[in-house]
């Protein structure tokens, strides 16, 4: 068994948030995180899973010591990230804010040099680590460019050589290729195979499931502040063995989707998305050969018009959408609040 | 633990750091020092001018001045406290736009996602904005001297000197509190904007403090910069220190040295640490 890098206790969090409606506000308590335990192996590529709201990010700030937990605690390479903040630190690189945390008036080398020192990496080796990450990343091109000249590809390279200034063991990447074009988030992704097998652990959050999917060794699924469902990405899709998933699109109302929900067999109905009228459904059942004739009648009796059936493999997020009932896609911060 | 080696000379090596990346910005922004330079003489002219016009020559102002204040080099004494003021008010609003413009960049989660201690970061910031205000403070005084006819070496200069040096230290120390300020309402330009007749008035930038009512006096003797500007202005123009004596005076602004800095950082870190607890410095 791999040693445990990063370990939760009960971790949770809540803030308090105001409803404001035109001068008044009205105070509301949110709970983003609701008592999360979790083991991260020295090593591993491990993936957090969720929507928008569900508390990812609000994890991962209180691991890398920007928030303090309401309850609870957790230890980053040994270190308590209540008592031993700066070693936390020091022991981590992140990549939080996407494009967001770079100095657009410095050149690219002047803001690793600016961030390198502000991690105590001794100067020489400054040097070292700047030109190192100029070939690893290809930056040799505009390194001496001020950052507002950037595209925002490079920015988001930039952005990850700066998590990388420190050769921290531990990684910490939040949605890392979110504003990449499709050969550079390709890139970023070999790159972080390859600081995996240099031995540098990865926490990293997506909310694209073939990335984690491609990425992850372990996955976990977080939604609503809590962790749903932890495993391999193999693990996670082999417990819908059983379960088969049908994806419908056409112009399908809501109350199509109730009467779908209760036909016999049927596990789950989800709007995977909508636009320009037109619907994308996922319908997961027991077994699609024996009920896809009740689902399209039962779609059509009720008025919608289905233009597209496809039957397909278990995916991650056909594991969240049985889990949850809901898609990915719907941000889930209204549903996460409590009334205070 | 990577590549970081902490040790007291990587902890300097970060405050030379921050304050060698603002100078670079600053360069970056071409213009912008000169026309700071020029803002004192604006803000010491009108108040010359205005004491030219009411006391109706420039002789009758200087003797109307002698009567109230004890000299009667009016232009010297306003184009000091103008000079002075500049230097509270530089480091102020450098410290107060740091920390707005870093939440806006959002560089400030950058820099506490580093394991480099927040007082070395403040420490280069507040080394930078010193250099600034020290260049504005001499670049007023000069071009100040030879637009108004007026000398200002002509009184104690080391003494005025070591006034001003000595109450630079408490300025660190309302720069921590004002960067607090800053980081717990977000917000800088209505607070710097309020924050700077406040200042001036207290300080006495344009007349004696002797001139308040007792309450707001001994308000303004609580503000170590009103005792800086006295101390500058008594050592050149051979005004009195506040209580008569030079060594009270001293040790005044020495407590405020010791004093005011502790207490800011220490304001400073429990916002910072409210913060944490609540929903982070990032937030604007």
């Amino acid at each position: 068994m791999p040693d445990v890098i990063i370990k939760m206790e009960e971790l949770s969090k809540t803030f308090i948030s105001k409803d404001r409606k035109g001068l008044r506000s009205k105070k509301r308590e949110v709970q983003a995180l609701k008592g999360v335990n979790l083991e991260i192996y020295d090593g591993e590529i491990f993936g957090l899973l969720g929507p928008n709201g569900a508390g990812k990010t609000t994890l991962i700030k209180c691991l890398t010591t920007l928030l303090i937990p309401t309850s609870g605690t957790a230890w980053v390479n040994g270190y308590n990230i209540l008592t031993h903040e700066n070693m936390v630190r020091a022991s981590i690189g992140c990549m939080l804010m996407g494009e967001r945390g770079l100095y657009w008036k410095l050149t690219g080398r002047e803001n690793l040099d600016y961030f390198g020192a502000l991690y105590h990496v001794p100067k020489p080796a400054r040097r070292k680590r700047i030109e190192e990450l100029s070939t690893l990343l290809s930056l040799g091109d505009y390194l001496e460019r001020s950052v507002e000249t950037y595209s925002s590809g490079q920015k988001m390279l930039l952005a990850f050589a700066k998590a990388l200034i420190n050769d921290a063991p531990v990684l910490f990447l939040d949605e890392p290729t979110v504003t990449m074009d499709v050969p550079t988030a390709r890139k970023l992704r070999k790159i972080v195979r390859d600081l995996n097998e240099e031995g540098h652990t990865i926490f990293y959050t997506t909310h694209l499931m073939l990335e984690a999917e491609e990425l992850c060794h372990r996955v976990a699924i977080i939604d609503r502040g809590g962790v749903i469902e932890l495993g391999t990405p193999q693990e996670l899709k082999s417990s819908l063995v059983t379960e088969e998933v049908i994806t419908l699109e056409g112009v399908i109302q809501e109350n199509v989707v109730q009467n779908l929900r209760e036909i016999p067999g049927v596990k789950s109905a989800t709007i995977k998305s909508e636009s320009k009228g037109r619907t994308t459904l996922a319908v997961i059942c027991d077994d699609s050969r024996q009920l896809l004739p009740r689902i399209i009648e039962t779609m059509v009796g009720n008025g919608a018009t289905v233009d597209f059936i496809k039957p397909h493999e278990v995916t991650l997020e056909d594991v969240f959408i049985a889990r949850t009932g809901r898609s990915l896609g719907v941000d889930t911060r209204v549903v996460a609040q409590k009334e205070g | 633990m990577g590549l970081s080696v902490f040790s007291h000379r990587s902890s300097l090596g970060v405050i030379l750091t921050v304050l060698k990346a603002r100078f670079l910005i600053i360069s970056r922004y071409r213009g912008s020092l000169f026309l700071e330079s020029l803002l004192p003489l604006v803000f010491a002219a009108m108040p010359i001018l205005i004491g030219v016009a009411v006391a109706g020559g420039d002789a009758a102002a200087g003797q109307n001045f002698l009567a109230n204040v004890g000299t009667a080099d009016y232009k010297l004494y306003m184009l000091l406290g103008a000079s002075v003021f500049i230097v509270v008010s530089t480091m102020l609003w450098i410290v107060g736009f740091w920390i707005r413009r870093e939440m806006e960049m959002g560089t400030l989660e950058s820099i506490y996602l580093s394991p480099a201690k927040r007082i070395h970061v403040v420490s280069g910031i507040a080394s930078y904005a010193f250099i600034r205000s020290s260049i504005a403070f001499v670049a007023a005084l000069a071009v100040g001297s030879l637009v108004f006819g007026v000398n200002p070496f002509r009184g104690e200069v080391y003494a005025a000197v070591a006034f001003l040096l000595l109450g630079l230290v408490p300025l660190w120390g309302l720069a921590f509190l004002f960067g607090a300020l800053i980081l717990k309402i977000k917000e800088a330009n209505s607070v710097i904007n309020s924050l700077q007749w406040v200042v001036s008035f207290f300080m006495g930038v344009f007349f004696p403090i002797a001139a308040f009512p007792p309450i707001l006096r001994y308000v303004a003797l609580t503000f170590p910069p009103t005792w800086m500007n006295q101390g500058v202005r008594a050592s050149l123009l051979n005004l009195s220190y506040f209580f008569e004596a030079w060594y009270i005076h001293t040790a005044v602004m020495f407590v405020f040295a010791a004093v005011v800095p502790l207490l800011g950082y220490s304001i400073f870190l429990s916002t910072e640490k409210r913060l944490k607890r609540k929903e982070g410095v990032g937030q604007y």
